[in-house]
């Protein structure tokens, strides 16, 4: 059973809240609800990471190996504190926006409830319950994405349903391999493989480890099942593709962490083809992500596209199988939340008072709005890279990953190239923006110029977005702390 | 070891100034001004501090500020550089009041420099690559404000280049910071010899160097990454350029010195190549300058050829290894003298641009008649840029010269690589000699020719300019005479002071910089000058009118520029098509997969009905008797079936054979 029986709580207690907001119609009622529920929660999440050690709870066991167990390590922590904060500024952002997107009981229920999902997902301790949260994660998103209950929203609602299940089957069909393969499937730092069982059979281990990896990879925008992403992310409501870009992209990485660090072995995957298969797609995906989105003018969508881009630097990240890869790609799951949360909050921003959903409409738009612009563009600074800000950190751990001489090789040449090439198509398709919006030109009309700044519930949540990616680059010592415990315990 | 706290101060300070006058700035304009010097000033004089604290503690460590901490450290060069730095940031500061008078958006501009000079200090002071990049790019994005603060259409563009250049040379550093942290394990300045010594891998370590060079390169205006200098130094406004020309390409300059006087302490291969470039540099930098009709363009132009001068004698200290005294010294003193030249230069053309609102050579003409102040100012800067003896650029051109001479006295034999050096030699004093025809140029245009038009009008300008900037004026012009009539006691306690950062050391006995044979090259340069000057400037580059006077015509074809005939289609039309279409082929390919799969599925036989309600399904329609027994959809099935059949083959196949 394990002692951790208080695990449930951050997963139940937003499920249960969440119906309870149905019920709810006054508006201001409603708010104060959802904010309180919020904060009551990832006040919770922050108390049992930093207050317990690595807590486990069975909650339920069907038979042998099969059992719904939760298991709380540093991973984990990590992944639940930066979810659930991300997701209480994006909420709490919802409450200005959702009120021109119409049915924001619907809304705030389904958001709530996702977060319960996610906090499980983040807590699973086996296989299997890892696949159970990661499918209820699909289905409960999939309101928020066909929100608006358009054509389009409808078709890309669909379109992300059917990549995300033919995804988590792909994990799947990992799921029953490993369950014969391995000593367990019950997580733990070094992986669960029996060797005995293996000798002979590496070459078809390598190839559920690439399915696997693959099908995780749906989720986070990894090539070939990337299609979704920029289809989805932009259709839904402003928070709803924040938090869709920012976080549920990472559910995907943290698929891939526990496969890789706590079903497989580092030591068993190193050098193999598996490995540079992925580190490969990573890459290809990296590159071209970066070069849709700086051909696409539609602005949300061009986000789309990039997350799809810096998504697989965490992929990157994770499969040069070192410690300072592993602590790049953490970093870089933190700083990429952060900076495409803030990102997508003030596109939405600019959406909910102007309307403009194209680049080319925003020029001045920064003498309108100065106070969402100078979050863009702190955030845009992340993204690419520019230090001090919270992207650099990431990225410098990266590069001297790869570039270590336990990984080598040509690739390790390649891919901070390829980071870098990135890099610039990521500053080439955000700056022009930032430079429109702040330098009109000569000729712009001042006289009718009127200042539309949105209010402090769409400001606040960005302000506090842009602090964090800023101070956390300058100040990450905590954080790097943080995660040389989890790559110590894995490597 | 404590840290010193004046360094962080001197760092931080500014950021937290800019943030002051911007707010101070919303409410009261004067008040604002009034901060701006003060904070200036406090900051020159915590500058000038710095040399108090030398000896006792000289270093402040922030551990862990972006992960590998911030190093600074002290001594003569990263001082002098922090005053210079301040100084430059003072005396624009002052002159800029009356340049901006009723412009848009001085306050975020006098925000966005103040936001540069703590940037500009922290690369200055910094004691390792790391902090020096980090202070790199906030330099880098908090000037683009600054360049583009004219908001005209060829400033959009200038800044453009400016910041594409930034950013592409940033990132290629970036990949070779990565690589040399790789290699030697450590970015400390004073670590790097050292670390560098036990390499073994020496390819890896110049590739790595290379790509670091890169950023340093553009910010320096080092050939072939010049192109963004001459137009986004001429569209800022004067004030800026002066700070860009004077102290942020110095900016480049210091990485360059630290990559080359480092890792490659008296390595005459890498010195040989950095050469190279510099000499193109100072030879495009002259040559575009002499065809230039724009005052700013030309100063700018001017930049790159004098930060080319630079880059040889930091080439030159390393051909030299040991003995490279008059290199170093060369070094350092033709950095400081260009700067406050241009600062003059730059100041010079803010206030001409104040009362005529353009730097169109032809339509200035003759503006500066009568104008004792102005006359002087830009004589002062003519004569210290050309190297003219008694005038301050003479002194560090003659170092660097005879850094040049010295090397080629000492090959035994003709080798090719005397012949380069022969060449370079030759180069030099031809580039000397341009850089005085086109302040010829400048100077007579402005001062001597008369205006065809308005004469009258142009001198009945008697206030011209306002007492504070007149005071800043001739302070600026008049330190250029001072430093190069004494340089004993000016530019060689600069030197003796600032060569320790370069590992050089004092020359075995003093140089005599007015002797004969040093005089006799700076005669050769002029003379050159005069020559082009007469025989082409006034010949070829000046065309007569319509009205039969004569203009300065612009003979330069508008194609003829690197960026505009390669960088930019290639980098901006070229690559992003290639690579886009590539990309978007890869892209597709699971899109098309679903689609042919649904094709597949959904495939529709004539007898398929769709109801419109639901167009994703699709029924039989009420039973029709086929007519024919094989139609069309049969043969699709037997297709199908034929597919399964040889994968099923193939399948068999792969088995046996394995």
């Amino acid at each position: 059973m394990g002692d951790g029986i208080f695990l449930l709580i951050p997963i139940l207690f937003p499920m249960i809240a969440g119906l309870v907001i149905l019920a709810i119609g006054h508006r201001i009622a409603r708010q104060i609800y959802v904010g309180t529920v919020l904060v009551l929660n990832t006040i919770t999440v922050f108390l049992i990471s930093f207050l317990t050690e690595v807590s486990s709870f069975t909650l339920w066991k069907f038979s042998g190996s099969l059992s719904v167990m939760f298991r709380f390590d540093g991973t984990g922590k990590l992944f639940a504190c930066l979810i659930s904060t991300i997701w209480t500024v994006a909420c709490i952002y919802a409450f200005e926006y959702m009120k021109h997107e119409g049915k924001e009981k619907r809304y705030f229920a389904f958001a709530v409830m996702s977060l319960g999902v996610l906090m499980g997902l983040s807590m699973a301790g086996n296989l299997m319950t890892l696949y159970m949260f990661y499918e209820f994660m699909t289905l409960i998103t999939v309101p928020l994405v066909i929100h608006s209950q358009g054509r389009d929203a409808l078709k890309a609602g669909l379109k992300y349903l059917g990549y995300s299940v033919l995804g988590a089957g792909l994990t799947l069909i990992g799921f029953f391999f490993l369950n014969f393969y391995g000593t367990g499937t019950a997580f733990s730092e070094g992986g669960v493989l029996d060797l005995a069982k293996i000798a002979g059979n590496e070459n078809a281990l390598l190839a559920i480890f690439l399915v696997m990896m693959i099908g995780f990879g749906c989720k986070a925008g990894l090539m070939p099942l990337q299609a979704w992403l920029p289809t989805a992310h932009p259709v839904a409501p402003a928070p709803a593709s924040a938090v869709l870009s920012g976080i549920i992209t990472k559910a995907g990485i943290l698929g891939m962490i526990r496969v890789t660090f706590y079903v497989f072995n580092p030591d068993f995957l190193r050098g193999t083809w598996a490995q540079l298969t992925i580190v490969i797609l990573a890459l290809a995906t990296v590159f071209v992500g970066s070069m849709l989105a700086y051909k696409e003018q539609l602005l949300k969508k061009r986000l789309a596209y990039s997350t799809v881009s810096q998504v697989s630097y965490v992929i990157f990240g994770i499969m040069i199988l070192s410690p300072q890869g592993l602590s790049g790609a953490l970093l870089q799951v933190i700083f990429h939340a952060i900076s495409k949360n803030a990102l997508f909050l003030s596109v939405g921003a600019i959406i909910y008072k102007t309307g403009h959903i194209y680049v080319k409409d925003l020029k001045g738009i920064g003498k309108k709005m100065p106070i969402v612009m100078w979050c863009f563009t702190i955030a845009s600074l992340s993204l690419i890279g520019i230090p001090p800000t919270g992207g650099f950190v990431a990225k410098w751990d990266l590069a001297l990953g790869a570039l270590s001489p336990d990984y080598g090789g040509v690739l390790g040449y390649i891919g901070p190239a390829v980071l870098l090439v990135s890099a610039l198509l990521t500053a080439g398709y955000l700056l022009p923006i930032i430079r429109d919006a702040f330098y009109p030109g000569k000729d712009f009309d001042y006289e009718t110029l009127e200042k539309t700044e949105a209010n402090a519930y769409m400001t606040a949540p960005l302000i506090l977005l842009c602090i964090a990616v800023a101070g956390l680059g300058m100040f990450p010592m905590g954080l790097q702390q943080v995660i040389s415990g989890i790559t110590g315990a894995v490597m | 070891m404590g840290n010193n706290y004046l360094i962080i101060a001197l760092v931080f300070f500014p950021f937290a100034a800019g943030i002051g006058s911007y707010i101070i700035g919303r409410f009261h304009q004067l008040a604002r001004d009034v901060f701006l010097y003060f904070a200036l000033a406090l900051e020159l004089t915590g500058a000038c501090c710095l040399f108090a604290t030398v000896g006792t503690v000289d270093s402040f460590v922030w551990e862990g500020f972006a992960s590998l901490g911030l190093h600074f450290k002290l001594d003569g060069f990263h001082i002098s550089m922090s005053i210079l730095a301040s100084f430059i940031w003072l005396m624009t500061t002052l002159v800029s009041k009356e340049y901006f008078k009723g412009a848009r958006g001085t306050n975020k501009y006098f925000m966005f420099i103040l936001f540069t000079l703590g940037a500009m200090q922290g690369v200055f002071l910094s004691n390792d690559l790391y902090t020096a990049f980090i202070f790199f790019e906030v330099m880098s994005f908090a000037s683009y404000p600054m360049v583009i603060q004219n908001e005209t259409e060829e400033a959009i563009d200038g800044s453009n280049s400016y910041l594409g250049f930034a950013v592409f040379g940033s990132l290629v550093s970036l990949m070779g910071l990565f690589m040399l942290q790789s290699i030697l394990g450590t970015l400390q300045i004073d670590q790097l010899i050292e670390a560098a010594s036990h390499v073994t891998n020496y390819a890896l370590l110049y590739v790595a160097s290379a790509l670091t060079l890169v950023g340093f390169g553009v910010k320096a205006g080092m050939f072939p990454l010049h192109t963004w200098l001459p137009q986004a130094h001429s569209v800022a406004p004067a004030p800026a350029s002066a700070m860009l020309s004077a102290v942020i390409t110095k900016a480049g300059i210091f990485g360059i010195i630290v990559v080359s006087c480092n890792i490659f302490l008296h390595d005459a291969q890498w010195g040989l190549a950095i050469v190279i470039f510099g000499t193109l540099s100072m030879v495009t930098g002259a040559i575009l300058a002499v065809f230039s009709n724009n005052i700013k363009r030309t100063f700018a132009c001017s930049s790159v050829s004098q930060l080319g001068f630079v880059i040889i004698a930091i080439g030159m200290q390393c051909i030299l290894g040991e003995h490279n005294a008059l290199a170093v010294r060369g070094t350092v003193l033709h950095m400081f003298n260009h700067s406050l030249l241009k600062l003059a230069l730059f100041m010079g053309a803010g206030v001409i641009y104040v009362c005529m609102h353009t730097f169109d050579l032809n339509k200035l003409r003759g503006f500066g008649r009568k104008k004792s102040v102005l006359w002087f100012v830009f004589g002062m800067g003519l004569l210290g840029l050309a190297g003219v003896p008694l005038f301050n650029g003479y002194i560090s051109k003659t170092l660097i010269h005879e850094s040049i001479v010295e090397y080629i006295g000492m090959m035994p034999e003709q080798t090719a690589f005397a012949g380069l050096m022969q060449t370079v030699e030759a180069l030099f004093t031809f580039s000397g000699g341009l850089t005085l025809a086109y302040m010829l140029k400048i100077f007579v245009a402005i001062f001597i020719e008369k205006n065809p038009d308005n004469q009258a009008k142009l001198d009945a300008k008697k206030t011209y300019m306002s007492k504070l900037t007149m005071g800043v004026m001739i302070v600026s012009g008049v330190i250029l005479p001072i430093i190069g009539t004494l340089p004993y006691w000016t530019q060689d306690l600069l030197a003796d002071t600032a060569q320790g950062f370069m590992h050089g050391h004092a020359p075995a006995s003093p140089v005599n910089y007015f002797s004969l044979i040093n005089l006799r090259g700076a005669a050769a340069s002029i003379a050159i000058g005069i020559i082009v000057y007469f025989l082409f400037i006034r010949v070829c580059l000046m065309k007569k009118n319509e009205n039969g006077i004569k203009i300065y015509a612009d003979v330069w074809p508008s194609w003829l520029s690197i960026e505009r005939m390669i960088y930019r289609p290639v980098l901006l039309r070229l690559l992003p098509f290639a690579s886009a279409l590539a990309a978007r082929t890869i892209y597709v390919a699971g899109d098309t997969a679903v689609r042919l799969f649904r094709k597949l599925l959904f495939f529709k036989s004539k007898d398929v009905f769709t109801p419109p309600t639901n167009h994703r399904f699709g029924t039989y329609d009420a039973p029709v008797q086929p007519k024919r027994i094989i139609n069309k959809s049969l043969a699709y099935s037997l297709l199908l079936f034929g597919v399964g059949v040889v994968a099923v083959m193939l399948y068999l196949m792969i088995i046996n054979a394995s």
